[in-house]
C-alpha cells in the first residue's frame, strides 16, 4: 500500500481501477474519485497508467516488504508465531516451520526449516516464501538481515510481554491481510486479560508468594520480564523471583527457603516429577511444599500466543478460593 | 616448606568456616532460627562438603597426573574422562533417565567417566605397560571424539534439555545434598590415599623410568596404580557437580610455588588448595548477585588465573 501513497502526487490522476482499489482499501466508495469522467479520456489514461506502473515498479524495488498482495506462502520461525498464525486462520498458507513448532497438531506436519536459533537459510529459500515471520525472542538478527538482503520479505514480531501481544497481533494481521481476524483475536485477548485483572484485584492486596519453576535441577525459575511473571501479576500473586536480574535465572535454593513461597508452580513434562524429587526434598520446610501447594502445570504459559490465556486460566483456577 | 604447608591447612579451614556463615545472606551461628538452621545444615553444609571434595579431587589428581605424564600441561580433564562423563550425563539428562532416582545423573556421569578412563588405559597400554605419551594422546583423541558427540547430541536435540545439560556440565553445586557426600568421600579420599601412599614412587617416576627402577620401584605397576587413583578422583568429582576448570591444571603449579615438587607434600597441598579455591569460588558464585547464582567454574578461573600469572612472574621457578 505504501507505494500508492507515494506515487499519487507524482502521477497526478491515477488510473480508475487502481483508484478504485485503493479507495476500497481505505474504506471509501469508488464513486468519490469520479470514475466515469476519467474513462472518457482514454489516451491520457493509458499514459498515466504506464507511468504509474513504472513508478510502481521503481518504488517496489525499495519497498519489497510492502507488496500489496497478502502473502500466500508463509514461513514461521518461532513456535509461538506458528500458533498465532494458525489462530488467525493462516494455517493453510504456512509452508515451513521450525522443529520446535509442535502446536497445533497440524504444525507438526509442516516442512521443517531447522531450529529457532539456527534455521537453515537454504531450507527457507527453497520453500520460496512470500514472507518469513520471525521474533526478537529467539531468532538471530543476522538471519533476518540475510533474508532481506536476498530480497525475501520478513516480518519481525517484537511483542514479548503479555500486554504487548494484542497490538503485536493487530499489526501482524494487517501485514498479512487478515486484519479483521487479528482484531477479533486482540479484542478477545484484551477483554480476557481485563477479566482476570478484575477477578483478582482483591487478591493483589495481600498477595501470596509464588515461585514458578521452569526446571528443577539446577533450579531455573521464571524471573522478571517473562510472560509467566506478567501472568502471576495479573492473577494477583507475588513472584518471589521478580527481583532477579535475568529472565530465567538460576535461582538460589537458600533464597527460596528464606522467601518461603506459599505456592509453587512447576512445568509438567517427561520425567519432571522424578527430576524434581531432590529439589522438593531440599525445600521440604517451605510452606508450599509442606502444605502440598505444589502444582504441575501445562506449558501453555511458556509461549506468548493463543494458549497463553488458557495458561493464565489454569494458574488462576489453582490459586482460586484457597487460603 | 613445612610452614607453608601448615599455612595452607589453616587457609583451608578458614575458607570452610567463612563459606559456611557467609552467603547470599550471612548467618549468625549464635542466633539460629528454624529457617537459618535448615539453610545452614541442609543446604550450605552439604554444598560446601561437595565443593571441597570436588576441589580436592581435582587438585590432587592434577598433581599426580602432571607427575605420571611428566607434563606440566596435564590436567584431569585432558584424559577425556570429563568429556566421557559429560557425554553420559547429557544422554541421561536429555533422555530423561530416572532409573536411579535423584542419583541417576551422577551415576551416569560416574559410569561414563570410569568407562572412558578404562578406554584411555587400554589405548595407552603397550608392551606390558602404560606409556605417558600414549595415555596423553589417547586421552586427547577420545576427548575430541566425546566432545564432538556431545555437540552432536545437543545440536540435534529439540528438547529444552540442552540448556539444562549445559548448566549441569559447566558445574552446578546447587543441588548438593548429604546423600551424595559419603560416595564422594569414599572415592576422593580413596584416591588421595592411594596417591599419598605412592607419593614416593611418583617422585621417582618424574625423574624417569630407569631412575625409578634403580630406586626399587616398578614403574609400570606404580603408573597403573596412580592412574587408577586419578581416574577414581576425577570420576567422583565430575559426577558430584560437573566440570570445573582451572583447578586441576593450575592448583598443582600454584602449590609447587609454595611447597616445592616433593609429592608427599605437593599432593595433599594441591588437594587442600583445590578444595579451598572451589569453596571460595562457590561462595562468590552464590553470593555475588543474590538471589541469582553464577556457575562456580567461571569464578575459579577468574580469581585463579590472574593470581597464577602473578606468581608466574614473581617466583623464580622454571618447570615442574
Amino acid at each position: 500500500m505504501e507505494y500508492h501513497r507515494l506515487s499519487f502526487p507524482l502521477v497526478g490522476n491515477p488510473s480508475p481501477d487502481l483508484a478504485k482499489k485503493d479507495a476500497g482499501q481505505a474504506g471509501m466508495t469508488p464513486g468519490q474519485h469520479g470514475t466515469r469522467s476519467m474513462n472518457e479520456r482514454l489516451p491520457s489514461r493509458k499514459i498515466f497508467g504506464l507511468l504509474f506502473l513504472l513508478f510502481t515498479f521503481y518504488f517496489s524495488l525499495f519497498t519489497v516488504s510492502y507488496a500489496a498482495e497478502p502473502p500466500k506462502r508463509i514461513i514461521s520461525l518461532a513456535p509461538n508465531m506458528t500458533e498465532i498464525l494458525f489462530a488467525l486462520g493462516l494455517g493453510d498458507r504456512i509452508v515451513g516451520v521450525t522443529s520446535f513448532c509442535d502446536y497445533p497438531e497440524e504444525a507438526k506436519k509442516k516442512p521443517k526449516v531447522g531450529g529457532m536459533s539456527n534455521p537453515s537459510l537454504e531450507a527457507v529459500v527453497t520453500l520460496k516464501p512470500d514472507i518469513v515471520v520471525m521474533t526478537t525472542d529467539g531468532n538471530p538478527k543476522e538471519f533476518e538481515a540475510r533474508l532481506r538482503s536476498m530480497g525475501i520479505r520478513t516480518y519481525v514480531f517484537t511483542s514479548r510481554r503479555l500486554s504487548e501481544l494484542p497490538r503485536g497481533v493487530r499489526e501482524l494481521g494487517a501485514a498479512l491481510g487478515v486484519k479483521a481476524k487479528a482484531d477479533e483475536f486482540a479484542d478477545h485477548f484484551e477483554a480476557s486479560l481485563g477479566k482476570f485483572r478484575i477477578k483478582h484485584a482483591r487478591a493483589a492486596r495481600n498477595a501470596r508468594k509464588v515461585l514458578f519453576i521452569v526446571w528443577p535441577e539446577p533450579l531455573i525459575v521464571a524471573g522478571p520480564g517473562t510472560v509467566i511473571d506478567d501472568a502471576l501479576r495479573i492473577i494477583g500473586v507475588e513472584n518471589i523471583a521478580s527481583g532477579a536480574k535475568a529472565e530465567y535465572p538460576k535461582y538460589s535454593i537458600e533464597e527460596v527457603i528464606r522467601k518461603s513461597p506459599d505456592i509453587i508452580f512447576i512445568g509438567k513434562g517427561k520425567g519432571m516429577e522424578s527430576a524434581s524429587e531432590g529439589l522438593f526434598k531440599m525445600l521440604r520446610k517451605v510452606p508450599a511444599v509442606r502444605e502440598k501447594m505444589v502444582f504441575y502445570v501445562s506449558d501453555d504459559l511458556y509461549r506468548l500466543g493463543p494458549r497463553t490465556l488458557r495458561g493464565i486460566e489454569e494458574i488462576s483456577a489453582l490459586t482460586d478460593g484457597k487460603p | 616448606m613445612k610452614i607453608n604447608f601448615f599455612l595452607i591447612v589453616l587457609i583451608f579451614f578458614a575458607v570452610l568456616a567463612i563459606s559456611l556463615f557467609l552467603g547470599p545472606t550471612p548467618i549468625n551461628p549464635l542466633a539460629l532460627d528454624g529457617t537459618t538452621r535448615e539453610i545452614l545444615i541442609n543446604i550450605r553444609a552439604p554444598r560446601i562438603a561437595v565443593a571441597v571434595l570436588m576441589g580436592m579431587a581435582l587438585g590432587a589428581s592434577g598433581a599426580v597426573l602432571q607427575g605420571i605424564l611428566r607434563n606440566p600441561l596435564a590436567d584431569p580433564y585432558i584424559l577425556g574422562i570429563s568429556s566421557g562423563a559429560s557425554l553420559a550425563a547429557a544422554i541421561g539428562i536429555i533422555g530423561g533417565v530416572t532409573i536411579f532416582g535423584t542419583f541417576s545423573i551422577p551415576v551416569f556421569a560416574f559410569a561414563g567417566a570410569v568407562l572412558t578412563g578404562g578406554i584411555v588405559g587400554v589405548m595407552g597400554w603397550k608392551r606390558g605397560g602404560l606409556w605417558p605419551e600414549r595415555l596423553l594422546l589417547a586421552g586427547v583423541g577420545l576427548s575430541f571424539l566425546f566432545s564432538a558427540l556431545l555437540m552432536l547430541i545437543m545440536s540435534v536435540s529439540r528438547d529444552e534439555g540442552i540448556r539444562r545439560a549445559m548448566l549441569w556440565i559447566f558445574g552446578d553445586l546447587s543441588m548438593s545434598d548429604w546423600e551424595r557426600v559419603p560416595y564422594g568421600v569414599l572415592f576422593v579420599f580413596g584416591g588421595v590415599a592411594i596417591s599419598l601412599w605412592r607419593a614416593k614412587a611418583l617422585n621417582a617416576l618424574i625423574l624417569g623410568d630407569e631412575f625409578a627402577h634403580s630406586l626399587g620401584f616398578a614403574p609400570q605397576t606404580e603408573r597403573v596404580l596412580l592412574f587408577i587413583s586419578v581416574g577414581l578422583m576425577t570420576a567422583a568429582s565430575v559426577s558430584l557437580g560437573g566440570m570445573i576448570g582451572f583447578i586441576g591444571l593450575l592448583i598443582p603449579h600454584i602449590a609447587r610455588f609454595f611447597i616445592g615438587s616433593d609429592n608427599r607434600l605437593l599432593v595433599p597441598a594441591s588437594a587442600l588448595g583445590g578444595g579451598a579455591l572451589l569453596c571460595a569460588a562457590d561462595l562468590i558464585a552464590r553470593s555475588a548477585l543474590p538471589p541469582m547464582e553464577l556457575p562456580a567454574g567461571i569464578i575459579t578461573a577468574i580469581i585463579g588465573s590472574p593470581y597464577f600469572l602473578y606468581l608466574l612472574r614473581r617466583k623464580n621457578v622454571l618447570s615442574v
